[in-house]
């Protein structure tokens, strides 16, 4: 007869999980939580720096993280006033994890949503229209991307100067060809499927199948890659800084604080040492959080 | 390690393979545990399979055939569970180590499936991955493995075959990658062949060459050949013994001229009904049976098909039937087995 | 208005779709001749059944009447316009009453959109109605196909089987009131008994709206079964065109002969032989087809003649026409 099977049957195990109808899905819901650690513990930890970082200060009690007293230069940890010591030159150390956490994840966010936003839309359009505009698009990414984007980040900085929102700039060149690509991909093969045929023959025009059809399913690709590229801009963050570049002092990043504490890293290893901390854990939670949102979005 | 098998297989303790079933298959069963539910992808299937005889074993998607073949060739994943027997010449093969049933794969029981490309690499040549089949199980230089590739080639009767020794996947068609595939299957001269839905993805000429092959195939090499499919056309023409499944179960098994004359049981009347005739004329209306198959986590007590079956009575809902033999050579599992057409 | 008096519904002539293939860096490597000067007719209230293996361009048939894309050459037309040559909105008007249901019933139906949006997408694009009036003709709709609105309304295509996938997809297309189908391989990935759900349901919106059909399938039984006109394609080209009974039972092409004796039949009764192999070898590339006629590289009766002449379709019995030199006549073997 030469029916074909559905693809699952060849597979064996596929099909008898195919042919089993989700009708039972409250009964995996109610014992999900555990299965699911891989995503709460990230995305609890997550959650707990944004607040650290942008809610707690508003109302806690935590000192202003420049123009410090002098006089209060590198206290130790737990010492009046200073949950966690000071700096050299008397600001509050807890602070300036604080708000300079606050300062690099404001530009990782932004760097990662800009590029999301552009660089989606780019390469969405480019793959969508295909032909000419592709090919012109991508050239011009390429391009882009082929420069190296450190040294590109750099001479940006250099030429306007240090700032966060011209950091924010300098990193939106390397994440908007990177999403761009990504989105590319994304829709080239989304175009290949037969329910985008089908909704062309429905009737609906291009701009709505760009905007109902190819954004809802590229989109869980590309927020995955933002998670990711969180944890990646806040190391770029931090090594501009390092290199005297991104946000200028006495504003607090983690990673300026990191390069003013290196020069004292024998006497007072803590100025570098928890910045790096936070770093770290910050950027190993959002990689978790991006791994497993990953992982569910290859099951569905 | 193997189960009881049931009263209704017979049993050749000690027979040497020659006059015994090649393959017996008793009382399979195979689990899987996903997200918390257990899947019973087969529910305790036993057949027997002699040599240089075939077998096809038909059902639709989530029956079990597929999985039950994989459980012989110890290719399930390890979230399956498999208790049962599987005797193959005398010698159980379910809870043989990884290395002794690797010895066995390919050797002895080989298996052939649905798409030809996925089982080729389509980095190689077509003569190298021959060869490396050959070399798998014997000790041969590569100069024997060629030529014996070349061997196969022919005895696959693909065009060209010198030629084809050279090229890659890519280069051949449908038709002809799944008779490379058989000559690797082929290339240690197995006794036992599975083809799982080895003519599902081909065209309805090169079906009819590709099975007419393996046929041929049998008869040289002597070869035992278990064909998984949901073709009920396909096993008419080739198969000896035919074996229904359902829901993880054999529902009805017996010879194939004599299943197609005296089908008994309700799915497999269904699914001779259902099945498009070229004999009836166009727009017959087709007797269907409505429903889906039962979800295999949560199987209902009782027969599988009573949901769905014209003949269900209370009966069938409360207790499952045994596969019982009623008559010679044909068994069938149903309470309310179906009349012959008078 | 679905019949139009004499005029078929549906009428293809000289359809040619070619692809380009691409090598390495974009070269041009060949040019895939997919389907070569096709002409056919659908008319009112009929099913006309296309068969035809890989590589017959069946698929790419159907695509080229709905201009997606459009054929490089010939004319298409349905309702009396020809489709081939209008753009945008003024394609959308006159395609409208033409639907398509598609061979992956989940393929075919975007995962992240709910049932009763998908089923809703045309009447939207449309235009049609007011938010109301929508909703009331999509629970219609799915009651017709025997999906219960209130039940499968807010699913996604992953909560759903085959059988009801396709049901889904078939209720999108009937949204529009459509005269015409487009079938393309719409049963193939399902299992026999859902199969024969679906072709039931097919048959009752047949008999219920006055459907035509335009049944794609490589399935010879299953095109008969549905048909009243079948066409059987080799490679790109028409080889026969008659109505089914007369076809199955006495077909002329060579190529139709083979393909019936391929056929494994589970029927006992059956006067046919079993299944064998009648015609060897494998089909030709379509990059480069054999010259004059397309299957004469593997048909027992090909003489000189079929490499040089293209055989033309000429009507051999009423409304039964073949493309043949040496068509099999009543009663002689394949083999002459």
């Amino acid at each position: 007869m030469g029916a074909q099977l559905p693809e699952g049957e060849a597979g064996g195990v596929a099909a008898t999980l195919a042919v089993a109808p989700t009708v039972a899905e409250p009964a995996a819901r109610r014992r999900g939580w555990t299965r699911n650690l891989d995503l709460i513990i990230p995305g609890a930890l997550v959650g707990l720096l944004l607040f650290l970082c942008f809610v707690w200060p508003l109302f806690g009690t935590v000192p202003p993280p420049t123009g410090g007293n002098i006089l209060d230069a590198n206290a130790p940890s737990f010492s009046e006033g200073h949950f966690l010591g000071a700096d050299q030159v008397g600001n509050d150390l807890w602070s300036r994890l604080l708000y300079g956490g606050r300062n690099s994840l404001e530009i990782a966010f932004a760097v990662n949503v800009i590029g999301l936003v552009v660089g989606g839309l780019l390469g969405a359009f480019a793959a969508f229209w295909g032909s000419f505009v592709d090919t012109v698009t991508m050239r011009i990414l390429d391009v882009l991307i082929a420069f190296p984007s450190l040294v590109l980040a750099l001479a940006i900085a250099q030429s306007l100067g240090p700032s966060k929102l011209h950091t924010i700039y300098a990193l939106c060149f390397f994440s908007v060809p990177a999403f761009a690509r990504l989105a590319r991909a994304q829709t080239l093969r989304l175009r290949e499927r037969p329910f985008m045929l089908a909704a062309g023959l429905a009737g609906t025009r291009a701009p709505r199948i760009l905007l109902r059809h190819v954004a809802p399913n590229i989109l869980p690709a590309l927020v995955t890659f933002a998670l990711l590229g969180v944890g990646v801009t806040i190391i770029l963050e931090g090594a501009l800084s390092f290199l005297g570049l991104g946000v200028p002092p006495p504003e607090p990043s983690w990673g300026n604080m990191i390069f003013e504490g290196q020069a004292v890293m024998s006497a007072e290893p803590k100025l570098v040492l928890l910045p790096s901390a936070f770093l770290f854990v910050t950027v190993l939670a959002f990689n978790l959080l991006g791994d497993a949102l990953r992982a569910r979005g290859n099951a569905s | 390690m193997s189960g009881g098998a049931p009263a209704d297989v017979r049993v050749e303790v000690g027979a040497p393979p020659a006059t015994g079933p090649l393959l017996e298959v008793g009382d399979l069963r195979v689990d899987f545990r996903h997200g918390g539910r257990t899947i019973r992808a087969v529910n305790g299937l036993s057949y027997a399979l002699s040599v240089g005889r075939t077998l096809a074993l038909i059902g639709e998607s989530g029956s079990g055939k597929t999985v039950s073949s994989r459980a012989i060739m110890g290719l399930l994943p390890p979230s399956a569970t498999v208790s049962g027997s599987v005797r193959f010449e005398g010698e159980e093969l379910l809870g043989l180590s990884d290395k002794a049933m690797r010895r066995r794969r390919g050797a002895d029981i080989a298996m052939v499936f649905q798409d030809p490309s996925r089982s080729l690499n389509p980095t190689m040549r077509i003569g190298a991955q021959i060869a490396e089949a050959v070399r798998v199980h014997a000790r041969v230089d590569r100069a024997a493995a060629r030529d014996r590739a070349l061997e196969l080639l022919k005895l696959v009767r693909l065009p060209s075959p010198e030629q084809r020794l050279h090229e890659y996947a890519h280069q051949l068609s449908g038709g002809m990658r799944q008779r490379v595939v058989i000559a690797i299957a082929l290339a240690s001269k197995p006794r036992l062949l599975i083809a799982d839905e080895a003519t599902t993805a081909l065209d309805v000429t090169t079906q009819a060459q590709i099975m007419e092959l393996l046929r041929d195939l049998q008869r040289q090499l002597g070869m035992a050949l278990v064909m998984i499919s949901h073709d009920l056309g396909l096993a008419a023409s080739f198969a000896d013994e035919v074996v229904v499944m359902y829901a993880g179960r054999a529902v009805e098994q017996a010879p194939t001229r004599e299943l197609f004359a005296h089908v008994r049981m309700p799915y497999t009347k269904a699914l001779l009904d259902a099945i498009p005739r070229v004999e009836r004329p166009p727009h017959t209306p087709l007797p269907v049976v409505a429903g889906r198959p039962p979800d295999l986590a949560a199987l209902p007590a009782g027969c599988p098909f009573a949901p769905r079956c014209p003949n269900a009575q209370d009966m069938c809902r409360e207790t499952a039937p045994p596969l019982e033999e009623g008559s010679p050579g044909h068994r069938w599992a149903c309470w309310y087995p179906c009349e012959d057409a008078a | 208005m679905k019949a139009n008096g004499d005029e078929p519904l549906l009428s293809a002539r000289n359809v040619v779709q070619e692809f380009v293939v691409r090598g390495h860096g974009g070269v041009k490597g060949g040019v895939v001749q997919a389907v070569s000067d096709v002409s056919f007719d659908v008319r009112a209230g009929e099913t006309l059944g296309v068969v035809g293996e890989t590589g017959s361009g069946k698929s790419t048939l159907a695509r080229s009447v709905l201009q997606a894309p459009r054929p490089k050459a010939g004319s298409v037309r349905f309702q009396g316009t020809d489709l081939v040559g209008l753009k945008g909105r003024r394609l959308l008007e006159a395609r409208r009453s033409l639907q398509m249901v598609f061979q992956d019933p989940f393929g075919s139906l975007d995962p992240k959109w709910r049932v009763f949006d998908l089923v809703e997408e045309p009447l939207v694009a449309y235009g049609v109605g007011t938010r109301q009036e929508r909703r009331q003709r999509v629970r219609e709709v799915l009651d017709t196909v025997g999906m219960d609105p209130d039940v499968y309304g807010r699913r996604r295509p992953r909560q759903l089987s085959g059988g009801q996938a396709q049901r889904v997809a078939i209720a999108r297309a009937l949204t529009l009131d459509p005269a015409l189908i487009i079938c393309d391989e719409a049963v193939s990935s399902l299992d026999v008994l859902i199969q024969a759900q679906v072709l039931n349901l097919f048959e009752r919106l047949r008999g219920e709206l006055g459907l035509s059909y335009l049944f794609i399938a490589h399935d010879l039984a299953l095109v008969k079964q549905v048909s009243d006109r079948v066409a059987v394609m080799y490679l790109g080209r028409l080889c026969e065109l008659g109505p089914a009974e007369a076809l199955y039972r006495e077909p002329f092409h060579p190529y139709t002969v083979a393909l019936l004796a391929s056929i494994p039949s589970p029927d006992p009764d059956a006067p046919r032989a079993q299944a064998h192999a009648a015609i060897s070898g494998d089909p030709p590339s379509p990059i480069d087809p054999p010259s004059g006629c397309r299957f004469r590289t593997r048909c027992p009766r090909a003489q000189e003649r079929c490499a040089v002449e293209v055989p033309e379709m000429r009507e051999l019995a009423p409304d039964h026409a073949v493309a043949c030199h040496f068509p099999v006549e009543r009663g002689t073997a394949l083999s002459p």
